[in-house]
């Protein structure tokens, strides 16, 4: 019976025989139609608000995408203020609560979102009008309230917690970090402990700095023509007052010169996430990008690219392998990515640095190339059936200061290329040897195989915040306690009876900073009295503290010391490692780290007012080695470490002749030069005048 | 009171003859071989989308051959005599197309979009596979493992990845929605090629189709072109099995806890709820609106941005051919007990059964479903779709252009009606997903 079954079906399925037509060749496409671009007409208001307006009459609606184009704010230790600043625009105005604006979007039937850098809001065409009002409102009038802010804090909280566990979340926010660096806006990542400093008024100034007609666009698409368009914008928004907005620059982040390899450990996981990718300069718009476009495309951009011919269909490693090359205004990237089974992790990045090779080394051939420039022109003609896309390509236009005829020309020059721009543009852009890659799995099981991809053998470890951390960081040995490490080093540095005999203590050091020779004198008083000279040959700077006040000096401006920093001023003294008890600091030994190849037991430091530090010592010499620490400054939060090393005896007492200071994104070498102890400062030297 | 409302059905007829100016034109026919043909023509860009809904979905498979309807859906790209393996994308991505395919509970999709003069090609691609798929064993082996790997990526190495087996599968006892489309990996292991050849014979037929296509077209040349690909595919034999058994009603609550690795417990209510296209399904989703439509919606107002208590609430009417469920769920904020978020949802449940809504929340509710009727057909995929669904599903494609008429039925007193009627303790199941403690080491 089965037979029968079978035999039925060969002759059903296999040979078509009484098909009427030649169905062994593809059908020829038709002759294929004119592509028209819709047209968009513009105008600016005298505030320099910059208005396009796109009409598409098929649907009974209205779109307003106002965008800000600014440059990216690197935050620090508050990232999280300028996205919070853009979720506090729909929190209420002058004119209407939060609860009012929800009623009343929500009555129209309407969408509106805001974020730090644009406003949409979308509705029937009848009420194009009270949206745009609403729209007005929040860009003129927006308050922002304490308790909204609350609110967002903790919504933001309650995201990076669902974060955590997602391996996907985690492989984009480490990926940033890795490649960008934490010092770039690209690469800092909102943490518990950043949304928790930032403050209402970083926020509300965000606003005020940045939310300016003259550096945005709006682009207002739909049931809707320019006469009425440009009605609505000239009542509503030319009260809009301009103002000059902050501008930025920052480093390139650089591919590595070597391959590098980074981990995320998450036990348990099943699959592991794989990203391989590095910076690419890039830029939006350029001759360069649509043919980076092409190569993208041929190696991941789609479902028939070659990862996912290779590591699906062949393999079947996975159930999708991509890769994207995204041009960028500042830095754009590359990134390859996939997830695979957790036994075949190592197998799944060698196909695809195999791959990003052979893309580099062999010509396409000329079939290959026609699918992609067919699938990028035909993906070109599906997006003009929407209107948002000829409001994007008039911003852009706008914004990037492409050629007029940019997008028009589009199909012309992506037809163009040959198989020899593309392996050269493969060559310029795909650097299968300057690549982080970054795994999210299970690491017992992945970390070992994965090592050979890097030059050193080496994997970085990293933390769901992008913290590089030592996954063999010792257990704190039984016995180990704070009070013993501080005591052990105490001892080393020559005993508490020799450093009570410090007096006074002159330390002279040289060092450089961004090419500036610095030459610094810090002369000290028991108890902690401080006179500190920095010279920079352009500049000096005067530091006095008298124990109770004190003031720094320099560039023609004097700034007392206040709150925080005076009393780090009056923790500073000679004798400080001696009587933490005294003073009330609480301290508590939290682990063990490596630094510098070290082993070293790390103590935390919280003060009477409740600031923390972090101090380091060695666990071999006993000696401290880094102390980090957060500064408050008007630009904002920063990182502070100082690493000591290089420790020798003056009169008794050992003291550090190196350090290495780390200020944000700034490094400072310093060699001191000579320790001059108990010369007999006197009292007049510290006089705070 | 009822002059009120007979005002604002009024207000809503005027709204409503505006909205109509942007109707959707289409034709519809039937081949000879039982093939459902849908045809809207749309000049207005050079593209078309070309789609083919069968009838098939994850509740007419066997219960020990659970996920064969998905795995289906990935055989379906393999090939044909005239098309060689793994060949399918890529005839039609050079051809400046994209493609991909859906499977549910009730029906399987596949669309292409391609730019419209090469109409012929997608006509000749979907044909290809509707008259000789390939199925061997090569093709089978690949997929088999995908789709592992695609069970993975989707669910097992995702926080809260299983919810929807663990809600269907307490839902249900004896109705196929107690699984779930994806299904269980080891029946398609256990498979075997006759099996699937099996099936494609069942229900990838003729009349058990519908060619969904809107675009760029020339409606005659259309209709010829689709006799010449279509009309010598023949009619399926065997009889379409389609599941008649019905849920007996749930009598109590239930309760289940899981532990999954996850931050923020989840808390879920799902009540039992009527299939789609009933009357009170069109209540059920104004409920809907009440209760999560929009930032002043009652559980978003209230629990999420009041109370605190939430970092994300939803609801959803998740409704299907057969009766469905209306669920209601949410994540707690940092801090906050899942016990505190349950309370929550009952006590705007309690609300909205105890008291009418009022009528300026009524007629926002109205607003926004009539907002999103009218401007949801914006894409040639989106109305082929839509189209299908709506005659596959209800027998009548124009519902398109009509189906807002019934939203607009539904009263106040209805929406109250409904609350009481569904939304009750024994009708429901409740999920906690709480984070796994700590691992023993």
């Amino acid at each position: 019976m089965k037979k029968l079954f079978f035999l039925i079906l060969v002759i059903a399925f296999v040979n078509p025989v009484f098909s009427q037509l030649d169905r062994s060749k593809l059908p020829e496409p038709g002759p294929a139609s004119e592509i028209k671009i819709a047209n968009y007409e513009s105008f600016e208001l005298k505030n320099g608000l910059k208005v396009f307006v796109i009409e598409n009459r098929k649907l009974p609606r209205v779109a307003f995408n106002l965008i800000l184009d600014v440059d990216p704010v690197l935050e620090g230790e508050n990232a999280g203020y300028v996205s919070a600043a853009g979720d506090l625009l729909r929190t209420g105005t002058k004119k209407r609560t939060k609860d009012q604006l929800d009623q009343e979007i929500d009555l129209l039937g309407a969408t509106l979102t805001t974020s730090a850098t644009s406003i949409f809001a979308s509705g029937l065409e009848r009420n194009k009008e009270k949206l745009m009002e609403i729209v007005s409102d929040i860009i003129l009038n927006s308050v922002f309230k304490q308790e909204e802010l609350d609110k967002i804090k903790k919504q933001t909280l309650s995201g990076l917690a669902t974060a955590k566990d997602d391996p996907n979340s985690i492989s984009q926010r480490v990926g940033r970090v890795i490649m960008n660096g934490k010092d770039h806006p690209y690469g800092e990542l909102e943490t518990e402990e950043t949304v928790n400093s930032f403050t209402l008024d970083m926020c509300k100034s965000y606003y005020e700095s940045y939310f300016r007609p003259n550096v945005a666009y709006l682009a207002i698409v739909g049931d809707i023509n320019k006469a009425k368009a440009k009605q609505l914008v000239e009542k509503y928004l030319s009260k809009w007052e301009k103002k000059d907005v902050p501008q930025m620059t920052y480093p390139t982040p650089k591919a590595p010169v070597v391959n590098k390899v980074a981990l995320v450990d998450r036990s348990n996981s099943v699959q592991s996430v794989i990203a391989v990718g590095y910076p690419v300069e890039l830029k939006i718009g350029s001759d360069d990008a649509i043919k980076a476009s092409v190569v993208n495309l041929i190696l991941g951009g789609s479902a028939t690219g070659r990862l996912f011919m290779n590591l699906r269909e062949s393999k079947a490693y996975t159930y999708g392998a991509y890769s994207s090359m995204s041009p960028d205004r500042l830095i754009g990237s590359f990134t390859a990515f996939t997830q695979v089974r957790t036994s075949v992790t190592d197998s799944a990045i060698t196909e695809i640095i195999g791959e990003m090779k052979k893309l580099r080394n062999e010509k396409v051939d000329e079939e290959e190339l026609q699918k992609a420039k067919n699938l990028l022109s035909g993906s070109f003609v599906r997006n003009l059936e929407s209107p948002e896309t000829i409001a994007r390509f008039a911003i852009n236009t706008a914004r990037y200061n492409l050629p007029k005829d940019y997008y028009k020309n589009y199909l012309k020059t992506l037809n163009a290329l040959t198989a020899d721009d593309v392996l050269a543009t493969a060559k310029k852009y795909i650097k299968p040897n300057n690549l982080y890659l970054l795994v999210v799995g299970s690491g017992d099981e992945v970390a070992k195989n994965i090592s050979k991809f890097s030059v050193s053998s080496k994997v970085d470890y990293y933390d769901t915040n992008g913290d590089l951390y030592d996954p063999s960081a010792k257990k704190i040995p039984a016995g180990i306690t704070a009070e013993s490490v501080i005591k052990k080093y105490v001892e080393a540095i020559g005993g508490r009876e020799n450093i009570l005999k410090v007096k006074d203590k002159i330390t002279n050091m040289t060092g450089t900073v961004q090419g500036m020779n610095l030459t610094i004198t810090i002369n000290q008083k028991e108890p902690n009295k401080l006179y500190q000279v920095l010279d920079a040959g352009v500049f000096q700077q005067k530091t006095i503290f008298d124990g109770t006040k004190g003031y720094t000096e320099g560039m023609g401006q004097k700034t007392e010391f206040t709150g925080e920093q005076l009393e780090d001023m009056k923790d500073n003294s000679l004798h400080s490692m001696l009587d933490y008890d005294e003073r009330g600091v609480k301290y508590e030994l939290t682990g063990m780290e490596t630094i510098n190849g070290k082993d070293t037991y790390k103590i935390s430091f919280t003060q009477p007012s409740g600031k923390k530090s972090t101090a380091f010592y060695s666990v071999e010499l006993g000696f401290l080695v880094r102390t980090a620490s957060s500064v408050s400054t008007a630009q904002g939060t920063f990182n502070q470490t100082i690493d000591m090393d290089d420790y020798r005896e003056v009169q008794g007492v050992k003291y550090p002749f190196k350090m290495n200071q780390n200020f944000g994104p700034q490094s400072i070498e310093l060699t001191i030069t000579s320790y001059e102890i108990n010369t007999g400062l006197p009292d007049s030297l510290f006089e705070v005048k | 009171m009822k002059l009120k409302i007979m005002v604002l059905f009024f207000l809503f007829g005027f709204v409503l003859s505006n909205a109509q100016t942007k109707k959707i034109d289409f034709i519809q026919y039937k081949l000879d071989n039982g093939l459902n043909v849908i045809l809207h023509k749309d000049n207005s860009t050079p593209i078309v989308t070309v789609a083919v809904l069968y009838h098939v979905g994850s509740k007419n498979e066997e219960p020990e051959r659970t996920g064969f309807a998905h795995f289906f859906e990935h055989l379906m790209f393999e090939g044909s005599p005239n098309i060689k393996r793994g060949e399918y994308f890529k005839i039609i991505e050079s051809a400046g197309g994209e493609l991909n395919a859906n499977t549910s509970f009730d029906r399987t999709y596949y669309y292409q979009v391609m730019p419209s003069h090469q109409l012929e090609l997608g006509l000749y691609m979907e044909s290809e596979r509707m008259l000789h798929l390939k199925i061997d064993s090569i093709g089978v082996e690949t997929q088999r493992k995908v789709v592992k790997e695609e069970r993975k990526q989707s669910y097992e190495n995702r926080p809260y990845g299983s919810l929807v087996e663990k809600l269907f599968g307490n839902a249900y006892k004896v109705h196929p929605y107690r699984w779930t489309p994806i299904g269980i990996a080891q029946y398609i292991d256990m498979a075997k090629l006759d099996e699937f050849i099996a099936f494609y014979k069942k229900y990838y037929v003729t009349q058990n189709a519908t060619l969904s296509i809107a675009g760029d077209i020339d409606i005659n040349k259309t209709k010829e072109l689709i006799k010449k690909y279509f009309s010598e595919i023949p009619a399926g034999v065997e009889k379409i099995e389609r599941p008649t058994v019905v849920e007996p009603p749930q009598t109590s609550e239930v309760r289940e806890i899981v532990y999954d690795k996850v931050q923020l417990p989840l808390v879920l209510h799902a009540y039992h709820m009527p299939a789609q296209g009933t009357p009170d399904y069109y209540a059920l989703n104004l409920l809907t609106s009440v209760l999560s439509g929009g930032e002043s919606s009652r559980l978003t107002k209230e629990i999420k941005d009041k109370q605190q208590k939430a970092f994300f609430v939803g609801t959803i009417p998740l409704a299907l051919e057969d009766p469905g469920l209306f669920i209601i769920y949410g994540l707690t904020n940092v801090g906050v007990k899942p016990e505190e978020l349950e309370a929550a949802f009952e006590n705007e449940v309690e609300k909205v059964k105890k008291e009418l809504i009022s009528e300026i929340e009524f007629q926002k509710v109205k607003n926004q479903t009539e907002t999103q009727f009218v401007t949801r057909n914006s894409t040639m995929r989106g109305i082929a779709e839509s189209l299908a669904n709506y005659f596959v599903y209800f027998g009548n494609a124009d519902l398109i252009n009509s189906e807002i008429q019934r939203y607009m039925k539904v009263t106040r007193e209805d929406i109250k009606r409904v609350a009481n009627k569904y939304l009750t303790k024994e009708n429901r199941v409740v999920l906690y997903y709480l984070p796994k403690p700590a691992e023993a080491n």
